[in-house]
């Protein structure tokens, strides 16, 4: 049940992701502290947090798309176009940094034109290795974070101390387990907590000062107290697999038709707050571990448990009745997936289904049929 | 216009190109495996380790010259690729999963070894590919630098090298040939050196030889550097162009202008940019893309020198710096104009265009020009739209060359 506290809480996270960059201008004006941005996802934000400054997760726009047309070709992401976008509209004038994590060709090149357009103070190409099975992988990255952080400390004028970086590993770790316990209280009762609610919370949390973040979580958790497993109602229970939960209405689209979400592997998910770093021995190694193990993906798939085999244990493990591939537009890592990973779910026997999405203006009422098309053949009921 | 004759050295282009597919063909039954390599790659290793190294890129090159890129990647898309993908890769799915191969079959390979220094595509339809034929899977990993090498890039390719050379040694079961490798280094040097030589001569005004040419004579550099034939082939041609010189035999018999074009040609409409830039007495100089190969290895320090020339191509770098790189060979050539193809395959070549012309017409005070199209598929090519970018560019050279 929803308790007066908690819908406060609730409606306190809405607010941050409708205009998301409030917290970070509200922190700037308060602290004059630098806020850095950062593409999502896989980078070490421990390290911008340690270093003092404001880790700020840019999750895409939907409004004047059209300024990027003359920097990015229309058949480029939308992710990064309308990032491009709103950085040219003068809606991420906050920032004071800005850091591109580089999995895809898009993450490779776009810095080039952003650097001219809006240049800022600290900019950098975040490149993780994209084999992480050979030793040379684990030996590179480490090289590459003491690159990164030396890179931090230079901005910042001064290094980043072991307490500071410990410290900041400890509030990350904690925010992660939180949202993995969200998560799991969403999955053992859907009607705690709305997919669309736990997903805004995750988008939230990589907008808002993290000690505060921390704090939210604590208190939304302890009001949360499902109900036993034979009182819940029953429901479909769907994994998404791709980048983006974009918009946020298929969330909705979901449970109007019955279902919930169980899991993801999506940027703007699970792959944001999956796995922790450990809080004692070398840092860097504990942060080239997380990413080395993290869940595969387009971008780092893996020959030992490559991608589809992880969704198809994954749907296993979460129960999950079907699959839904958010497909981003133009998106090519996912889409080189795609057709292997439909097969791979078809023969251990788990119904999929492939949705094209796109960030900006997209026409709802189409998606919303395509989604609920699914659910009914997964055995949904209208709830509406 | 004049019809130029066609070089002699294409007849022998032909021959290779025959005994390379009939080599690969026939590698597997004499117990050679076929590696899938990427363009930008150390071939030079596999040939040392004697496997047969194939270029499914080329397939797709080949597939587009011939006209035929849509239908292969029709087959594709059926399966859920999209069109947005680079055509090579779809032409190369397509023909996987296609009944008819009007171009021959692509050569399966045994194992495959991608380089991820041109692009993002290469690895992910590598992948797709090792799983379609079941082969082992290797990717060589490069981050992208700036203007400066960085040791730690150089390192980790150098690294990845010797787990390379160990994989093909568990494959092959035999250890890596140390002194093959230094001969295969030293055709490899001969051969990017008098490619190189060659393509200097779009230099010259008038020139013996530009763009387009390049462009044909390409296949041996990519595909066969490192062998001996290749660096034959080069010196034919070297002597071929030499001899048109003396012979005033130009490549745009009344050429007016010089054209820097990036990157990647039209592969099905070769003969309709090169006529309509020479109508207009303007040869197509000098390209980024055909300068990839100008490779000098240091066979003292065979690795490390491979890591370092591997890892800084230009196809690994930023922003800024390709744009440098461009500017230098505009200046080497002396261009009067560039043409930047906004090819809808190749997004790590396309994506900032449209700020690089701006950014280059600026800085080199040359007229420049973005135009829209898809290397090999002619579903988004439109001539109207294309001529409607390049008419005013050609008044432009126009009105610069009578001040
Ligand atoms: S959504 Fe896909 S194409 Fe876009 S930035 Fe992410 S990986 Fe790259
Ligand atoms: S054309 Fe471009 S995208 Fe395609 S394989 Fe070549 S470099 Fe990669």
């Amino acid at each position: 049940m929803n308790t007066g506290l908690n819908i406060e809480v609730l409606e306190y996270f809405n607010k941050v992701t409708e205009d998301p960059g409030q917290e970070a201008r509200l922190w700037k004006e308060e602290t004059g502290g630098k806020v850095i941005g950062f593409l999502l996802t896989d980078v070490p934000e421990e390290l911008i947090h340690a270093a003092g400054f404001f880790p700020f997760g840019i999750s895409g726009g939907k409004r004047r798309m059209s300024l990027a047309d003359a920097h990015l070709q229309i058949w480029t992401c939308s992710y990064v176009r309308s990032n491009l976008a709103m950085a040219l509209g003068g809606e991420l004038d906050f920032l004071d940094g800005l850091v591109i994590p580089q999995r895809c060709d898009e993450t490779r090149m776009v810095m080039g034109i952003w650097k001219h357009q809006k240049p800022l103070s600290f900019m950098d190409n975040f490149r993780p290795p994209r084999q992480v099975e050979r030793p040379s992988a684990k030996n590179y990255y480490l090289g590459e974070l003491r690159r990164f952080k030396k890179k931090l400390e230079e901005f910042r004028g001064s290094e980043i101390t072991d307490e500071e970086l410990k410290q900041s590993i400890r509030l990350y770790n904690s925010n992660r387990t939180l949202l993995e316990k969200l998560f799991d209280l969403h999955r053992q009762d859907p009607s705690l907590l709305s997919s669309r609610e736990l997903y805004n919370i995750i988008m939230a949390s990589m907008i808002i000062s993290r000690k505060k973040l921390n704090r939210l979580l604590n208190r939304l958790l302890d009001t949360l107290n499902p109900k036993l497993p034979e009182e819940t109602d029953c429901r479909v229970k769907i994994f998404i697999s791709g980048t983006f939960l974009e918009p946020l209405e298929i969330a909705d689209y979901i449970e109007e038709s019955g279902g919930t979400i169980v899991g993801d592997d999506l940027k703007s998910g699970s792959r944001y707050f999956n796995g922790n770093v450990p809080e004692e021995g070398d840092f860097l190694e504990g942060f080239a571990e997380r990413q080395m193990q993290k869940m595969p993906s387009a971008s780092f798939d893996t020959s030992t448990n490559p991608r589809r085999h992880f969704l198809v244990n994954a749907v296993k493990e979460k129960n999950a009745d079907g699959v839904l591939l958010l497909h981003l537009k133009y998106c090519e890592p996912e889409n080189f997936d795609y057709y292997d990973t439909k097969q791979a779910l078809k023969k251990a026997g788990i119904p999929v289904q492939k949705i094209d999405t796109e960030f900006g203006e997209t026409s709802l009422g189409q998606l919303r049929t395509r989604v609920q098309a699914f659910m009914e053949m997964l055995g949904g009921v209208e709830l509406i | 216009m004049s019809e130029k004759k066609t070089f002699k050295t294409a007849a022998l282009m032909k021959e290779l190109m025959k005994k390379y597919y009939e080599d690969g063909l026939s590698a597997r039954k004499s117990g050679i495996p076929v590696a899938w390599v990427t363009a930008v790659s150390p071939v030079e290793i596999v040939y040392a380790a004697g496997l047969f190294p194939y270029y499914p890129e080329n397939f797709g090159a080949i597939a587009a010259a011939r006209k035929i890129a849509d239908k292969l990647s029709v087959v594709a898309e059926s399966k859920g690729y999209a069109h947005d993908l680079c055509a090579y890769a779809r032409c190369g799915i397509g023909d996987a999963y296609a009944s008819e191969h009007p171009v021959g079959e692509i050569i399966k390979p045994d194992l495959l070894l991608c380089c991820n220094t041109q692009c993002g595509s290469l690895p992910k339809w590598f992948e797709v590919a090792g799983r379609f034929y079941k082969a082992p899977y290797f990717l060589l990993d490069a981050p992208q630098i700036g203007a400066e090498p960085e040791n730690l890039v150089t390192n980790y390719y150098l690294e990845q090298l010797k787990e390379l050379i160990s994989f093909l040694e568990e494959v092959t079961g035999k250890p890596f040939d140390y002194d093959r490798f230094g001969e295969v280094l030293y055709y490899s040097n001969e051969a990017c050196r008098l490619w190189n030589e060659v393509l200097d001569t779009a230099a010259q005004k008038p020139a013996p030889f530009g763009f387009f040419d390049a462009c044909f004579h390409m296949f041996p550099i990519v595909t066969m550097r490192g062998t001996k034939e290749a660096v034959v082939y080069y010196q034919a041609l070297k002597d071929e162009v030499e001899e048109r010189i003396i012979k005033e035999n130009y490549a745009v018999p009344n050429e007016r202008y010089k054209i820097y074009f990036d990157h990647i040609p039209l592969w099905p409409k070769l003969r309709w940019f090169s006529d309509l830039f020479a109508s207009h007495g303007a040869l197509m100089a000098v390209s980024l893309y055909t300068h990839s190969w100008a490779y000098f290895f240091d066979r003292n320090r065979p690795l490390e020198s491979l890591a370092e020339q591997y890892t800084q191509e230009f196809v690994n770098r930023f922003f800024d710096y390709r744009i440098e790189l461009k500017l230098r060979l505009m200046r080497k050539y002396n261009v009067d104009g560039f043409v930047l193809f906004s090819n809808r395959s190749c997004k790590p070549n396309a994506i900032g265009l449209y700020d690089k012309r701006n950014i280059i017409s600026s800085m080199a005070g040359i007229p420049g020009v973005v135009f829209e199209a898809d290397m090999s598929d002619l579903r988004f090519f439109s001539e109207e739209q294309v001529l409607a970018k390049l008419e005013p560019f050609f008044e432009q050279l126009e009105s610069r060359g009578k001040k």
